[in-house]
């Protein structure tokens, strides 16, 4: 496919086009293709409202993703979904076990998802996870929805990228919080406690509610629910809930002025790692200076210094 | 779209440096016989692939939407019941009518010799039996992988 193509494809919403420019995005060596690709669609953004669900492993995530697809897209809503796995740091390799739990819907109402491997990266999600975000909002998606990796990690970057962040809890709260690390009880703007068929999930429920009594997000009062992912009870509160609290979001800048700063970070930083590696290291670190510095027994952090700061090489 | 380098440089290690090779896993037909599967996810996972299972029971229609959503490099067949040439013809036609010709298709499971040419004749290869070495395997996998890989770069 041409790059082209791809855009003019992204722009009708076309799933090929949407695939493999994630693809695109997900390759490190392509970031030339990927940078003309994002500038070309990025006017385009804007219109998503962009979903993330976190919490600890097996917990039902990706259930609640899948019963959310169904529930949107039977009200003409229109989703697509992404979903970070951890990458094995042995061998590179991962299994990406999410989509496996909302298959039926997303074939009964054709919705697009996309599994990512996090390759090492901390925080919950993917590098390219930001671009497939502008790439699917571009696409037309009413919603998208990005669940993290879950891993017991501190999954804390997606309140950098979402508007609306769910945090899914189960009944035996305490140990959950524990796995989870404190910081995620700050990020959310719902809380779910998923499974409540399960013995110990209306104490769950009011344990978090006295948790989160006192606290807010700006004029948000956050929402506990409960759900049973299996039945859907309890979804219309949830739904209800995260219409709200998208309507809220919308209504500011903030949750889109966020998203572009953190973005921005992201890609400053990859900018100049990248002109590092590939400009620094030959010029400089394989040069004669080296040697005159080592000579002069120059401690690494101040020959650094001196090299960054005399250098010529233009950012 | 510039693939050049990795083009020319006819190594699959290069190809896949900075994006590991995606499979998809799938038995599109009624078939329990899950053992096998399972265990080709884990020994792809721990040769640098990134891993996708179907499940079971999924068709032929959902495996091909799932390959292209997820712009697999490969989708990996598995049937032990005997289903083998309709349902791995009727995958391969799925991609056929949508013009899908960078992603590889490979088979496996309880498949007699005298059907291995039929499968290679509509694109499905490798056809690997109880017994394979996983090393062979693999080795198959990562060759069909770097043709559908060239496919995607070269347009
Ligand atoms: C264990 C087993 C079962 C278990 C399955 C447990 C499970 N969850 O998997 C149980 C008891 C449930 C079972 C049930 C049945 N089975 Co049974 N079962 C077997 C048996 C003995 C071993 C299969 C196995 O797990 N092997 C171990 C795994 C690791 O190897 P594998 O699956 O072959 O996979 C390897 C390779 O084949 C290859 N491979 C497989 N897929 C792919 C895909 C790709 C892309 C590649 C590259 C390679 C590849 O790589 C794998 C790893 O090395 C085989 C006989 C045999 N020796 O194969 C019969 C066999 C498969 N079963 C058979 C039958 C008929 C049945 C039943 C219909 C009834 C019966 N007679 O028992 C039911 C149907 C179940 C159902 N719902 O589908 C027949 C199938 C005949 C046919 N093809 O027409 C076989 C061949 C026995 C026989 N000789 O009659 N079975
Ligand atoms: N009893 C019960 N089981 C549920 C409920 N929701 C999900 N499950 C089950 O919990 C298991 C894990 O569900 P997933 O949706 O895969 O959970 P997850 O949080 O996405 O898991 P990871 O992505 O692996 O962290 C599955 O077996 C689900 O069927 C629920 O409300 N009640
Ligand atoms: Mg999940």
């Amino acid at each position: 496919m041409e790059l082209k193509s791809i855009v003019e494809g992204i722009e009708r919403s076309d799933t090929r086009s949407v695939a493999r420019a994630i693809s695109i995005v997900e390759t490190e060596s392509l970031h030339v293709e990927r940078n003309l690709i994002i500038k070309s669609i990025y006017p385009k953004t804007g219109h998503a409202g962009i979903i993330g669900i976190t919490g600890p492993p097996g917990i039902g995530k990706s259930t609640m993703i899948g019963n959310l697809c169904k529930i949107l897209s039977s009200k003409k809503i229109k989703v697509s979904v992404l979903a970070v796995d951890a990458s094995s740091p042995f061998s590179g390799g991962s299994l990406l076990g999410n989509r496996i739990r909302m298959q039926e819907n997303l074939s009964r109402y054709g919705v697009f998802m996309r599994s990512l491997a996090n390759r090492g990266l901390n925080g919950g999600l993917s590098r390219a996870v930001w671009d497939a975000v502008d790439i699917l909002d571009a696409a037309g998606n009413d919603f998208i929805i990005v669940e993290t990796v879950g891993a017991g990690q501190a999954d804390l970057d997606i309140v950098n990228l979402a508007d609306t962040v769910i945090v899914v809890l189960g009944p035996g709260l305490g140990d959950q919080i524990q796995a989870i690390k404190a910081g995620i009880m700050e990020i959310g703007h719902i809380f779910v406690v998923n499974k409540i068929d399960r013995e110990g999930s209306f104490i769950a429920i009011k344990d978090l509610e006295e948790t989160l009594a006192f606290s807010t997000q700006g004029e948000w009062k956050i929402p506990v629910y409960g759900t049973n992912s299996l039945t859907t009870e309890g979804y219309d509160d949830l739904i209800r809930g995260i219409m709200d609290h998208s309507e809220l979001a919308k209504s500011s800048m903030e949750f889109r002025k966020k998203r572009y700063r953190e973005e921005m970070r992201i890609v400053m930083q990859d900018e100049v790692s990248r002109i590092l590696n590939r400009k620094f290291k030959d010029m400089i670190l394989n040069g004669s200076e080296l040697e005159k510095l080592l000579e002069s027994k120059t401690d690494p952090y101040s020959a650094a210094r001196k090299i960054l700061k005399g250098s010529t090489v233009k950012l | 779209m510039s693939g050049g380098i990795y083009l020319e440089n006819g190594k699959s290690q290069l190809l896949f440096k900075d994006k590991p090779i995606k499979i998809l896993l799938a038995k599109p037909g009624i078939d329990g016989h899950d053992r096998g599967i399972l265990v080709l996810a884990k020994a792809f996972r721990d040769a640098g692939m990134e891993v996708l299972y179907a499940g079971l029971l999924p068709t032929p229609e959902s495996v091909v939407e799932t390959a292209v959503n997820e712009d697999v490099d490969v989708v990996a067949l598995s049937l032990l019941n005997g289903a083998h040439l309709t349902v791995f013809r009727k995958v391969a036609d799925i991609m056929r009518s949508k013009g899908i010709d960078d992603i590889a298709l490979v088979g496996g499971g309880t498949i007699p010799d005298e059907d291995k040419p039929k499968l290679e004749e509509i694109g499905v290869t490798g056809n690997y039996g109880p017994g394979t070495p996983l090393s062979v395997i693999i080795e198959h996998v990562t060759t069909r992988a770097a043709e559908a890989r060239k496919r995607k770069l070269s347009r």
